[in-house]
């Protein structure tokens, strides 16, 4: 890291002018925001209006006995660890296969890793495309392999719904933890695997006792970031079902949208936000705990 | 290898050591067409939703309605990218795009790049928090950012207007920006500044002649992070835009799903392919640093 300096006159005044607009653009649309958006909680707001009298914590109340808040934080539970699970373990093994060696090597990697690269309302294009009931690819695969023996309601049936959202955003999504995955697997000193070798360990020993313990750090941390995003992902779950059928798909963000554009009640949505928010926190504390840590190592 | 035989050959009588190295020759070739095969699935599998989104888009609208599917287009045709842009606005929301998209990244990257030479240079009260408050602000769930800011957008008059999407896009690249250019900074050691200052550069002068031209590869990576995210993003264009003058792809395109009677599936396909290129166009200019870059991002390793 770069010795910071400061023993010139006048820098500490450059340090402040280079500095002040980001803060300025910061505190404008993020902690002025953030300020608003408690005031909001607190009000109630009617249709179509922007603000309205103050009313306590009367939303919180009326959000955390509200059926539909318990259904979407059961949903965004589903959503996110189905979610990271998946990505998790699939990525982890995307990462070791591409580790190896192998001709084509570079094609098999930037094949692998588009899915990551193309905007989120392409990739739901594709699948709704893939996904649909009657000239759906994917249900003609499946039944050409014998797989299923009639076609999948895939995004129109409760039970199946939140299964199909989920497989569309591990396969958007997963690449990172390959990307993440890879850097550190390159990292690993290969003397080790070579010592390994000679004392005869078998590839199964050689992962549980090196990579494992090395990559170890990396992937929770990936794991961690990645059940921050999925948590507040918004477009791919709505664009995909609108948080249908009924309410199946329906996780905390599009709650909050509903309740926020769709019902024009903003105090209610406001509190939503907050209570999704304060579940968030947690992770966001831990996340931010291990980062200054990294940052207070380097 | 030689090694290897050499300690076989050593250890063990020579007709034992050849039928070992016969069987680890068989385990070798039985991996390796493990590895291929086990390549060749994942490949297949994760690749072929783009590959039926580009080769759908040139079927026959016959062909696109028929059961079952045709792997390859009987016709090639490319009527779908015609109608997309005499039939639809498409053309409009790929302008306003680029204008949201262009329009973050660039404040961004002008007003970001500062912030974070400065967060990385000097060392002043605040400023490990600062740091930490930035990567917090890069953090927030946008549902949460949504609410207050389409409050202000409305008071504001700035309502269906692209520069709203600008700013409000901005909330999230600005802190992205900050984040990986400090430590790209930090990458760049500060004696070459501090040896330019000695042969009278003025503390300006050497930032722009010295530490500029050594960080634009880190403001490209940064710049096309920053343009995916705001050429990606949705829900701020869902709240803020209404009309069709207004609309960025993301929204344009997400309005015609589930109009399959009005818009063709291979229009929109088509569309998926056009809003697809310029992404993966500017992945390949960075390409080399994407790994770096997104680990930089976010997953800082150890």
């Amino acid at each position: 890291m770069a010795e910071p300096n400061t023993d010139l006159p006048g820098d500490r005044l450059l340090a402040y002018l280079a500095l002040s607009p980001s803060i300025a653009i910061l505190i404008l649309l993020v902690a002025v925001p953030m300020v608003t958006v408690f005031a909001m909680s607190m009000q109630h707001i009617s249709l179509g209006e922007l603000s309205g009298p103050f009313v306590g914590l009367r939303n919180f109340e009326r959000v955390l006995a509200d059926p539909a808040f318990l259904n979407a934080l059961g949903n965004t539970f589903v959503w996110v660890f189905g979610s990271v699970a998946i990505e998790m373990a699939l990525g982890l093994g995307i990462a070791l296969l591409l580790n190896i060696d192998f001709r084509m090597r570079g094609i098999a990697r930037a094949v692998i890793l588009t899915p990551y690269l193309i905007p989120t309302v392409v990739a739901v294009l594709t699948w709704h495309y893939m996904f649909n009931d009657i000239i759906g690819v994917l249900n003609y695969l499946l039944m050409a392999v014998g797989l299923i023996s009639q076609p999948l309601l895939w995004l129109n049936s409760t039970s199946m719904a939140m299964f199909s959202v989920i497989l569309v955003g591990v396969w958007k999504f997963f690449p990172f933890v390959v990307i993440a995955l890879m850097g550190i697997l390159q990292a690993i000193p290969q003397e080790q695997y070579e010592a390994a070798d000679i004392d005869g360990a078998s590839a199964l020993q050689k992962f549980w006792r090196i990579t494992l313990p090395h990559i170890m750090p990396v992937f929770l941390l990936t794991a961690l970031l990645r059940t921050i995003w999925t948590f507040h992902k918004f477009d791919i779950i709505y664009l995909m079902t609108g948080g249908g059928p009924i309410d199946a798909t329906t996780t905390l963000p599009v709650l909050v949208y509903q309740q926020g554009f769709v019902d024009f009640a903003l105090g209610r949505a406001a509190a939503t936000a907050i209570i999704t928010f304060a579940i968030l926190g947690v992770l966001l504390a831990v996340y931010l705990h291990l980062m200054k840590r990294a940052e207070a190592r380097q | 290898m030689s090694t290897t035989e050499l300690s076989l050959a050593g250890s063990q009588p020579g007709g034992l050591g050849r039928y070992n190295r016969q069987a680890a020759d068989l385990h070798y070739v039985t991996s390796r067409v493990m590895v291929y095969l086990l390549a060749f699935t994942a490949v297949s599998v994760i690749g072929f939703p783009l590959f039926w989104m580009v080769i759908c888009s040139f079927k026959t609208s016959t062909e696109l309605y028929q059961f079952p599917p045709a792997f390859l287009p009987h016709d090639w045709t490319l009527t779908n990218y015609r109608d997309l842009f005499i039939q639809t606005n498409f053309p409009i929301y790929f302008v306003n795009s680029l204008v949201v998209a262009g329009g973050a990244t660039l404040l961004s990257l002008v007003v970001g790049g500062l912030g974070a030479y400065s967060l990385s240079r000097f060392k002043f009260a605040g400023m490990r928090t600062v740091s930490m408050l930035t990567l917090l602000c890069y953090m927030l769930p946008e549902v949460l950012l949504v609410i207050p800011l389409y409050l202000f957008v409305v008071d504001l008059g700035m309502a269906d207007t692209l520069i709203s999407l600008i700013i409000a896009n901005t909330a999230f690249t600005l802190p992205l920006t900050m984040w990986f250019m400090r430590s790209y900074f930090n990458a760049i050691p500060a004696s070459l500044e501090e040896s330019a200052m000695i042969d009278g550069c003025s503390r300006f002068q050497a930032m722009r002649k010295v530490t500029l031209p050594l960080a634009l590869p880190g403001l490209v990576s940064v710049g096309v992070f920053s343009f995916n995210h705001a050429w990606n993003e949705f829900l701020f264009a869902l709240v803020f835009t209404s009309s069709e003058t207004k609309k960025v792809l993301s929204l344009g395109l997400a309005t015609w799903i589930g109009q399959d009677n009005i818009y063709s599936w291979g229009m929109l396909l088509a569309g998926a392919v056009l809003v697809t290129i310029p992404v993966v166009l500017f992945y390949l200019l960075v390409q080399r640093r994407l790994v770096v870059g997104l680990s930089e991002g976010g997953v800082k390793g150890e």
